[in-house]
């Protein structure tokens, strides 16, 4: 069922790591040079930079040529017509990206990615556009569902098949869309899409428990990873009032009354319940992924608590967030390098990895500009009136006079 | 083959030592497992936040708090952490030196923030520049410069940069016509300016691991400036000439100093802008989508020749 051999990609994580540890100097250089060459791979693969520029070009090609049979055979075709040929593009697109698999064995190299990628769309445009084409009253019809399953079952099919992470979230966000068809009710969306995500989440851990320490486990923790937060969002009723785009509930902000008061507080305290449980998971499992998620949602947690509760937001809620963030990283941080070898139940703060000492340096260079607006304000304009603030929504009763 | 199994039959054959097939084989079940990267996220996060909420606090209640408490406040934090620093830094070193302590680059970064929020401050309320923001902005990448350099700091070093791209950038804003001509002017001028102190500096051997944040910087920079000529209504002969002499370039770098990043704005900056040159009089819409499919497939040829050849690690 997979494309990749689990030798393959055994060998080809072998390889990843034997590049690790020589880089961290946990291997001589000839060592690495006379393990490198037992660990060559039949699978073609290239950096990350190649394989996002030679996807960029073959999205370019791809959209060109059906654009161009589309010009040249068909100049006005009906809508039914268009479907019928997205549909056929969208087997075309995966039989291409199959057979470049097969034959050219390649692994995450942009071209198959790209081909896959159309497929997907292609197939649910055209199923769109083919049997369901002028339907656009605000009543969705009752078998338009079958567009998003089919992008469900599709994008999971690619994820498996290809073990393309990035598959099984556009298969979580067709999910999405799923329960409008299906009931008006908002809580009854959330409670679908929640219980669809914690289903995947049991079918996962469960295959996952299988895996220990092979490169099925690297999926799964991806999976994992996506699917926590996928809960998350689901039940988290105050994240559409922090703007954020989270669709497929309708749109726009909505209040809390529309939802019944016990499963409004439910949500609330399943919120909170939720980042204490994937915190643990992760840690349990030594798992990066699902730890980074445990403390993205809980961040979200403190974030969504005043709208829950209906309290009002101050100015300096931001400060105290940052308090907490730091304050907690510097007390693990100290509590860590407090063991013996300056590790503590298998944890340590201290560097293991080339990796870590990569991503930071990026990162840093990077992240450091994120702030830049703040720090080249616009020219100031000359006018003697002009006063420092303007907080027209400061609170307790602050004007925007200074 | 599980690493695990790979790593006893090394052990067996010799290619390895016991004492490194123990080491690797517990970093492989991760034991010991490294919090380093989500301790450091979690502390550039924190700091992100404290600082936005002080200056949203500042500017929604500077009118109650009042100067005086605030310019003492946000004295404070800049002094408390340049004081930190200052006092645990080692010994200067032109080579990369870790930070002393798991939070030091981030009350750097704190207090080069709060550093400029102090500044705005004093010059928005009380003018001390006279509107010269310039030079506010000038005199601030030459203190972040130098606190990048004295404490090896990549974040302040992007700090510095983006200040001085402020900097030509407020000199432009003042410029009497606006004119797009004028910016990339500037634009090139600052990356001249920061590619060429780079290379010294590099050259120099002061610090020479940042000359990756400098390139890079400059590269972008360069070609979106190069490109806006490109895609210009006049005068866009130059700009062309200048865009392949710069694909070229980033090409060569890329290539022979196995740097990728440059392989790709070659490709994806170049096809750009040779697009639309090749393309601004097409009005055909069937020429238009062939030249795409034809020429698409050029570049991903020649890409996967680059890749075959060049690209193969990750």
């Amino acid at each position: 069922m997979k494309l990749y051999s689990a030798s393959s990609e055994e060998t080809l994580r072998a390889r990843k790591l034997l590049k690790d540890w020589a880089g961290e100097g946990l291997l001589a250089q000839e060592q690495y040079q006379r393990l490198e060459q037992e660990t060559a791979s039949d699978l073609r693969t290239t950096n990350i930079f190649l394989r996002l520029v030679l996807f960029f070009f073959t999205l370019i090609i791809v959209g060109a040529a059906v654009g161009l049979f589309f010009v040249v055979f068909l100049s006005h075709p009906s809508e039914q017509t268009a479907g019928v040929f997205c549909l056929i593009f969208a087997a075309v697109c995966y039989a291409a990206a199959e057979i470049a698999v097969s034959q050219a064995r390649l692994h995450r190299y942009g071209i198959e990615e790209a081909l896959l990628v159309y497929s997907v769309g292609f197939l649910c445009g055209g199923m769109q556009i083919a049997f369901f084409s002028g339907h656009y009253s605000t009543q969705p019809d009752g078998a338009q569902f079958l567009v998003p399953a089919a992008g469900t079952v599709f994008s999971l099919w690619i994820w498996h098949r290809f073990g393309l992470w990035y598959a099984f979230l556009a298969a979580m966000i067709f999910a999405v869309f799923l329960p409008g068809y299906w009931t008006s009710s908002h809580a009854a969306q959330h409670v679908i899409v929640a219980g669809v995500y914690a289903a995947g989440l049991m079918c996962v851990a469960a295959a996952r428990s299988r895996h220990r320490y092979d490169h099925l486990e690297d999926a799964y923790s991806l999976v994992e990873a996506l699917l926590w937060p996928g809960i998350y969002l689901a039940i988290n009723l105050k994240l559409s009032s922090l703007d954020l785009p989270v669709r497929g509930w309708g749109s726009g902000i909505r209040a809390s009354s529309e939802f019944a008061r016990p499963f409004y507080w439910a949500t609330w305290v399943l919120i909170w319940c939720l980042p204490a449980v994937v915190l643990a998971r992760g840690v349990r499992l030594r798992d990066r992924f699902v730890i980074a998620v445990g403390a993205i949602v809980a961040i979200l947690t403190f974030v969504s608590n005043k709208p829950y509760l209906g309290w009002p937001r101050h100015t300096w809620d931001p400060m105290l967030l940052g308090i907490l963030l730091t304050g907690t990283a510097l007390f693990i941080q100290r509590w860590l390098a407090g063991g013996p070898s300056r590790i503590r139940h298998g944890f340590t703060a201290v560097r293991l990895s080339g990796k870590d000492k990569q991503w930071m340096n990026a990162g840093s260079a990077v992240l450091g500009l994120i702030p830049s607006p703040a720090i080249t304000p616009n020219p100031q304009t000359v006018n003697p009136d002009f006063r420092f603030g303007g907080g027209a929504s400061g609170g307790g009763g602050a004007s925007s006079e200074f | 083959m599980t690493i695990f199994a790979r790593l006893e039959r090394w052990k067996e054959q010799g290619a390895i030592t016991p004492e490194q097939h123990a080491h690797l084989a517990s970093l492989s079940r991760r034991e010991p497992f490294s919090l380093f990267l989500e301790l450091n996220v979690l502390l550039y996060a924190g700091v992100l936040a404290f600082v936005a909420g002080l200056g949203w606090t500042v500017t929604t209640w500077s009118q109650q708090l009042g100067d005086v408490f605030v310019l003492t406040i946000l004295s404070v934090i800049l002094g408390a952490c340049f004081w930190y620093c200052f006092s645990r830094a080692p010994a200067w070193s032109p080579a990369e030196t870790p930070a002393p302590s798991a939070i030091f680059d981030y009350v750097l970064y704190l207090g080069s923030l709060v550093w400029c929020m102090e500044l705005t401050y004093l010059e928005k309320r009380f003018q001390l520049l006279s509107g010269q923001w310039d030079l506010y902005l000038l005199a601030t990448a030459g203190f972040f410069f130098f606190l990048a350099y004295r404490f090896d700091n990549r974040f302040v070093l992007s700090l510095a940069l983006s200040s001085l791209a402020g900097w030509f950038g407020l000199t432009i804003s003042r410029w009497p016509s606006h004119q797009d001509a004028a910016y990339r002017q500037y634009a090139l001028l600052y990356c001249l300016f920061v590619g060429v102190g780079g290379a010294l500096l590099q050259r120099r051997g002061l610090k020479p691991h940042f000359f990756g944040t400098y390139l890079n910087i400059v590269a972008n920079i360069l070609f979106w400036a190069v490109l806006s000529g490109v895609f210009g209504r006049q005068d866009y002969g130059p700009w062309s000439l200048a865009l392949l002499v710069a694909c070229g370039a980033s090409l060569a770098w890329g290539l022979t100093r196995r740097q990728f990043a440059f392989v790709a704005y070659a490709a994806v900056y170049g096809y750009l802008g040779v697009s639309s040159l090749l393309l601004r009089n097409f009005n055909d819409t069937t020429a238009v989508l062939s030249y795409f499919v034809i020429t698409g497939v050029v570049m991903l040829v020649g890409l996967i020749v680059i890749a075959r050849r060049f690209g193969r690690s990750e």
